[in-house]
């Protein structure tokens, strides 16, 4: 097993070197103000056997748990998806993974709505099929918190009294997002979390062991410098061995990375509500700020959805440009999943479905107003995704909650030919969206502003009311209404008939 | 109204105006609004005319749901320009214009009553300047295609083109399948040859009443005019279906035939069955162990196919399809308001001769009933779909009984007044020979 910790503080909080104790196989940090990534490798045979025998039927499988806690990300970890748990996966080649489902609602409770990957996941479209990072299929659904997954950690994978596992275990519950990641080539489990900051308290004070278990563990403590370069990222800090160097050696580096934070001109943050009434047409609204100015030439704005299977996008309603342009949209840039427009949700069984669109935000200069863009004087603008909902099951409260997670929303810019975004020691990859652009694609992300609040959306669904005996009435009405209408019609045709046979004789009979 | 306003050519030009307004203000509220006024049905048809011209299957196109010829006789909306792309409404309108054109011929012709044309051109009007019906297909609905259709049916039938009428039912059947409920009508209307029955009448039929007899009325019953219609219409039937699968295989059967069997058709509609496929199909469990829903069908079809046909096909044949058509709907599992026009066409032929106009009281009662019954259910379906109440029970599911009940009710007075019918009156001058004779030969069998 090896470990990376690592810390970052913001420019302005210098940093004293006491708050870094070295001392043999320990590190001491004192009233350390900064966000934190623990990475964790671990080779795939230091896992129990239920673990690695899942595993092992997968040919790469990513995991990303991302908190509906809104967060302040830091650079370099500005990376995001929808909150919520996805999962990315590849299976061996011709092999089915019946491990997985039964694996994941083990780990991350039983809430984990997976029967198998073949019913539930959905295929993943991908740019290009040369783009290998990319997993074949996906699962998703909303998951508030890792509660679960860090009582398993605790029951069935720390040593017992192995306190310092117990307590990192019990620190998941508070991650902003968590991504697992293993893939058959390095047969090895990568884990990384990421806090925004320390929990409950303003600074971390933490004693770090080199255990038993961990071959290496390697602590940074950085702060971000001004890149050289604008597709660059620049850290600067110390960086030690624990149990190897004697004390932190200072550095500074850069690397090119995948994902920055939307600068201020091209807008930093995004809201998201329905419109009322709802009804069983939702519509999602993205607010943004006025400021639309591309990070750099050739960029498009976008957002990226995941919709549980209860909500679908009709394609065909977004094919006119008139009513593209009406809601601010430019194109569906990809559509996947369970998209059948006339299925209720009792006949669907695969998790959902995941969009990217494309945004036509109103030009930045103000007072110039194009047709059919919505800007208001206020200094925003917005987007609105229609949707339609399914008919969800009846029940005995003739309403049901359908929780959405805020997509996000991002430019997608293209990046020189020469750059090498893999270099990045904190690269991120397989989020859902970055496959559907080429690899050497640079997401600029705005930040969901909430207020504070979960960034998860609850809609109330009107369904068929079932209370008590009510639904005896449907039967029974029904049965009682069509037989009473179809004898009145008969009757009638029998009073005309009888008439006019009584009239005409035997006319048909002597036929 | 005075009667110098119904002339063929002020009709037909009011009618032609009418959807010429509403085809070029279309174009316009396309252009402008983001809430189209072309129907969602006609983007499909296109986008499976598109999926034609490039030599794939029109069943590429999810929810296209028709049989293929009507994607190929689309295929000019495929070609380049917005003009190509109207072709379309265009045809639909141009159908529904002949189709009034058809209803006039039928009222004016001796078998179809021999009506005077101002008379048979206010009654036209109830189509041909219908503003819904001029509405639905200057959107690009279809069903004005298929209205040509049914009346050419009706119109061939009564001027005695058989083999015409076959092709015509048969083509109709592949392409809606509902219209096969008139196949029977027509079979029960085309009378036995007279001379051939006199010939019968005479022979020792009477005699013994048996095996015999029950094998002779049968081969009475197949007379060269209904196995002419019989042999003509399951040809064209067949050919189209056979030649079509030739091309399309499977989707073509399971997106134009086999999808009607397995939709739950579980959203909101007009039908009386909603409410109960709904809950059956969501909850199985919860409405016991006799599924009565997939029993649906006899009813419908007893009366659409059986009973109606048998009672009142003799006596007028256009009212017969009328009310079998209305019951089909009525009857039907799933109902939305486009199969109104279904019967909606047929009226100029029943009306004339109904309760419902010559006592203005009940026809403004059942129009009322009508209209209000739908205006409830809406009203049910709008607080449902926009402000998201549950409505679903008691309001939709009273409201689409209601909406049943009254049209059973309607159907009862449409029945009643054509079985009424006087029967000479209806087969007008070249029938009432047929007619005498039919009367002598009763008289020698009493």
């Amino acid at each position: 097993m090896r470990e990376r910790i690592t810390f970052l503080h913001r420019p302005d909080d210098a940093l004293d070197p006491k708050q870094l104790q070295l001392q043999n196989d320990t590190l001491h940090v004192t009233f350390l103000k900064a966000a934190r990534e623990d990475k964790l490798t671990v080779g795939l045979y230091e896992l129990p056997q239920e673990l690695w025998r899942a595993l092992k039927q997968c040919y790469e499988l990513h995991i990303r748990w991302i908190s509906p806690n809104p967060y302040l990300s830091v650079a370099p970890f500005v990376s995001t998806a929808s909150p919520g748990l996805h999962v990315f996966f590849t299976p061996q080649r011709d092999k089915s993974a019946d491990l997985l489902c039964p694996l994941l609602s083990k780990t991350f409770g039983a809430r984990v709505d997976c029967r198998t990957p073949e019913d539930t996941f959905i295929h993943l479209p991908v740019a290009s099929k040369r783009f290998a990072s990319s997993a074949a299929f996906q699962h998703y659904q909303t998951l508030p918190s890792l509660t679960d997954l860090a009582t398993y950690l605790h029951q069935r994978i720390c040593p017992e009294e192995d306190e310092s596992c117990r307590r990192r275990a019990a620190s998941l519950k508070s991650a902003d997002y968590l991504d697992i990641d293993y893939d058959t080539l390095s047969q090895s489990l990568v884990l990384s979390a990421f806090w925004h900051s320390p929990p409950l308290t303003e600074a971390w004070d933490e004693r770090i062991d080199k255990s038993k278990a961990s071959d290496k563990v390697e602590i940074g403590v950085l702060a971000s410098e001004k890149p050289a370069q604008p597709e660059e990222l620049s850290l600067a800090g110390f960086l030690a061995v624990v149990g190897e160097d004697s004390k932190p050696n200072p550095t500074l580096f850069s690397f090119p990375s995948r994902h920055h934070v939307a600068p201020s001109t091209s807008g930093t943050e995004y809201s998201t509500a329905f419109l009322e009434p709802i009804g069983l047409h939702p519509t999602l609204r993205l607010t943004l700020s006025s400021s639309t100015d591309p990070p750099t030439d050739g960029c498009a704005l976008h957002t990226y959805l995941t919709l549980p299977s209860s909500l679908f996008l009709d394609k065909y309603q977004l094919s006119s440009s008139n009513f593209l342009a009406s809601k601010n949209l430019h194109s569906i840039r990809s559509l996947a999943g369970e998209t059948d427009l006339e299925a209720p949700i009792w006949t669907v069984s695969k998790w959902g479905s995941t969009l990217l669109l494309e945004l036509a935000p109103p030009p930045s200069t103000s007072g110039l107003r194009s047709a059919g863009t919505v800007k208001e004087p206020g200094g925003s603008w917005h987007a609105d995704v229609p949707l339609h909902l399914r008919y969800l099951p009846p029940n005995r409260e003739g309403h049901a909650f359908v929780s959405v997670a805020w997509p996000i929303v991002f430019w997608a810019c293209p990046s020189d030919e020469g750059t090498k975004m893999s270099t990045n020691p904190f690269d991120r990859v397989n989020l859902g969206y970055d496959g559907l652009f080429g690899p050497r694609t640079m997401f600029y992300h705005l930040q969901p502003a909430s207020g504070g609040e979960s960034l998860l959306e609850e809609i109330l669904v009107p369904v068929l009311d079932m209370e008590g005996s009510k639904m005896k009435w449907v039967q029974s009405g029904t049965v009682t209404t069509v037989v009473l209408g179809f004898l009145w019609v008969c009757l009638k045709l029998l009073a005309v008939n009888r008439g006019s046979l009584g009239r005409k004789g035997g006319r048909w009979k002597g036929d | 109204m005075s009667t110098s306003f119904f002339t063929s050519s002020i009709i037909f030009s009011c009618a032609i105006l009418l959807r010429a307004i509403l085809f070029f203000y279309g174009l316009i509220q396309d252009k402008y609004s983001p809430l189209p006024y072309t129907d969602i049905d006609y983007f499909v048809f296109t986008d499976a005319a598109r999926y034609v011209s490039r030599g794939l299957s029109p069943y590429e196109r999810e929810t296209y749901r028709y049989t293929p010829l009507l994607a190929w006789i689309l295929l000019p909306t495929a070609r380049p320009g917005a003009a190509w792309f109207s072709f379309g409404k265009f045809l639909f309108a141009l159908a529904d214009v002949i189709a009034g054109w058809l209803i006039l011929l039928v009222l004016r012709s001796p078998a179809g009553g021999g009506m005077r044309t101002d008379r048979a051109l206010k009654f036209a009007s109830i189509w041909l300047l219908n503003p819904m019906v001029a509405t639905i297909s200057t959107r690009g609905s279809s069903e004005g295609l298929l209205g040509v259709m049914v009346v050419a049916l009706l119109w061939a039938v009564l001027s005695r083109r058989i083999m015409l009428a076959g092709v015509l039912l048969g083509l109709a059947v592949h392409f809606k399948i509902y219209p096969f409920i008139y196949g029977v009508s027509i079979l029960w209307y085309l009378e036995p040859e007279v001379i051939s029955i006199s010939e019968k009448s005479s022979g020792p039929s009477e005699k013994n009443p048996s095996a015999a007899s029950v094998l002779q009325s049968l081969l009475a019953f197949l007379t060269p005019s209904r196995i002419m219609l019989l042999a003509s219409s399951l040809a064209t039937f067949m050919a189209l279906n056979i030649f079509m699968y030739a091309i399309y295989s499977t989707p073509f059967l399971t997106h134009t035939y086999l999808h009607h069997l397995t939709r739950i058709d579980h959203r909101h509609n007009f039908s009386p069955y909603n409410t109960l496929l709904h809950l059956s199909s969501a909850v199985p469990s919860a409405t016991g162990a006799v599924k009565f829903e997939s029993l649906a069908f006899i009813p419908q079809l007893a009366l659409s196919a059986v009973f109606i046909p048998l009672a009142l096909a003799k006596k007028d044949l256009a009212g017969t399809m009328l009310a079998q058509t209305f019951a089909f709907v009525a009857f039907n599992k799933v109902c939305t308001s486009q199969y109104f026009l279904w019967y909606m066409i047929l009226l100029p032929f029943y009306l004339p001769h109904s309760s419902l106009l010559s006592s203005p009281r009940l026809g403004l009662t059942a129009a009322a009933l009508w209209v209000t019954a739908q205006g409830l259910w809406l009203q049910q379906a709008y607080q449902l779909e926009f402000l998201g109440k549950s409505t679903f029970f008691p309001g939709l599911f009273v409201e689409g009984l209601s909406f049943f009940v009254v049209n059973c009710w309607i159907l009862g007075i449409m029945v009643t007044d054509i079985g009424n019918k006087p029967f000479s009156k209806q087969k007008a001058e070249g029938k009432m020979v047929e007619e005498d004779r039919g009367k002598r030969r009763v008289k020698r069998v009493e």
